[in-house]
């Protein structure tokens, strides 16, 4: 084993602030997993971090989170003590490591499928009701629709040519669907026809955005991550593009009117 | 140990943030939730002030949670102390978060320094005053203007050495030097062992 590099032992202050990035950071993790030394370091660093955050005035978080998150837990593996005693440190590997950067990758982490927990069952039961009237009034559109035509003119994402869609999609002898929670809030429930090459999304409760973002869903297969569309907190819509069965669909958080390519983890993904 | 002030080992006999820890990572929910309870309203604190937009700072931090109960076991106490390792996880999560969504542009770029310089009794939103609080701020105050500067921004802006030397249009070489120089100090000041 080698002295580290004394120009990458130097910036032990500032992996310890998060402040490295790109190659810089890159290499000085290398060195990190090979040297106890500037493991020891980057521990003493982090101490005086974590001084800096506790600097910060506590704040008590809305009541939903604790909720929601234990809502999460029965989806989450834990690890073992034995996996922890072979992998390495707490902080360096732990959340990096388990943070493919590659979007569609990213995208492709499996969602965590809806929650049983007591908590839930209200939103839950509450989000199928929102979603059977929706389909309902979609579905009194359709009987007045002589067949369905996909794309008619009536313009808009929850105008009547979608509405039949979604009717459609909802009628079709391969429907399929999937309810998900969405971190941070609310879920998100996919209806697909492979038959159709169609899929919707219908989101309730997610949280407001505000003018300067909106939630954009992907159609994500192996070519990567396309852009399907926006969709509001409490809305739902028909996805743009053609659904083939195997996708995932994924819904981001993006600046306002989308991204061509998603610039956030997903907050929801579905495996059809 | 820095943390351990406030890691309320012993009080009223509650158990140590410690103890919950090792129990979560056994998978007793109960415990986690009081960890959670106990810690959250410092992660959620920090993760706010640093992410700003309030909805991203909740799904932060539930990811953080998520993170600690998938990873408890992995807590080392002789490490360190279990905010201390709470806090670490919460502030890369921040600010990965910020480098990924470009939030820096929609935020009020000063907010960190200035919030530094105010006196915490100033800001309604702060709920308990600890002893290692009050040594960070004493210890911060040592640090000259230009080293708290080049901290306040790295560590609650999220931003990194180069976009710190471009947004203070100092050389890059001067950004680490303060910055490591700072931390060095605060390192002494505070008693840390490393």
């Amino acid at each position: 084993m080698t002295e580290p590099d004394e120009e990458l032992r130097a910036l032990a202050a500032a992996y310890a602030l998060d402040a490295l990035e790109g190659e810089e950071l890159r290499r000085f993790e290398a060195e990190l997993a090979r040297s106890p030394e500037l493991r020891a370091e980057v521990d003493g660093f982090r101490a005086v971090a974590a001084g800096l955050g506790a600097e910060t005035p506590e704040l008590a978080p809305p009541p939903s989170l604790k909720a929601g998150l234990f809502a999460r837990l029965d989806e989450t593996p834990q690890l073992s003590p034995a996996d922890a005693e072979s992998a390495a440190g707490p902080a360096e590997a732990a959340p990096s490591a388990a943070e493919p950067t590659e979007p569609a990758a990213r995208l492709r982490t499996p969602a965590e499928p809806a929650a049983s927990a007591p908590g839930d069952e209200l939103a839950a039961r509450r989000g199928r009701r929102r979603l059977v009237t929706t389909l309902a009034a979609a579905a009194s559109v359709a009987i007045l629709a002589i067949g369905v035509v996909i794309g008619i003119g009536w313009s808009g994402p929850n105008g009547w040519g979608a509405q039949r869609e979604l009717a459609a999609l909802e009628a079709a002898p391969d429907a399929q669907r999937q309810t998900v929670e969405v971190s941070g809030g609310g879920e998100v429930t996919v209806l697909w026809s492979a038959e159709l090459g169609r899929s919707a999304v219908m989101a309730d409760g997610l949280p407001e955005l505000g003018a300067s973002h909106d939630y954009e869903l992907w159609y994500i297969d192996e070519a990567g991550p396309a852009p399907a569309g926006l969709v509001g907190a409490n809305s739902w819509r028909v996805l743009e593009g053609d659904f083939v069965d195997g996708m995932v669909v994924g819904l981001t958080v993006e600046p306002a009117g989308g991204s061509e390519q998603p610039t956030t983890e997903p907050i929801a993904a579905v495996q059809t | 140990m820095l943390g351990r002030v406030s890691d309320g080992e012993g009080s009223s006999g509650e158990p140590s943030i410690d103890v919950l820890f090792a129990r979560t990572a056994a998978g007793d929910r109960a415990a986690f939730g009081e960890l959670y309870d106990r810690t959250a309203p410092r992660v959620f604190g920090l993760v706010r002030r640093i992410l700003v937009d309030a909805a991203q700072a909740e799904e932060v931090t539930q990811d953080v949670f998520l993170e600690v109960w998938q990873q408890a076991a992995r807590f080392d106490a002789s490490r360190g102390a279990a905010v201390a390792w709470l806090l670490t996880i919460a502030h890369r999560r921040a600010v990965d978060r910020v480098r990924s969504a470009q939030a820096s542009a929609e935020r009020d770029l000063r907010a960190g320094i200035r919030e530094l310089a105010t006196p915490a009794e100033d800001v309604e939103e702060r709920v308990e005053l600890s002893v290692e609080h009050e040594r960070v701020s004493a210890a911060l105050g040592e640090l000259s203007e230009a080293q708290r500067t080049a901290l306040a921004m790295a560590y609650y802006e999220g931003k990194s050495q180069s976009e710190i030397a471009d947004a203070l249009e100092l050389p890059l070489g001067t950004v680490k030097t303060r910055m490591r120089d700072g931390m060095i100090r605060l390192r002494h000041l505070l008693g840390v062992t490393s």
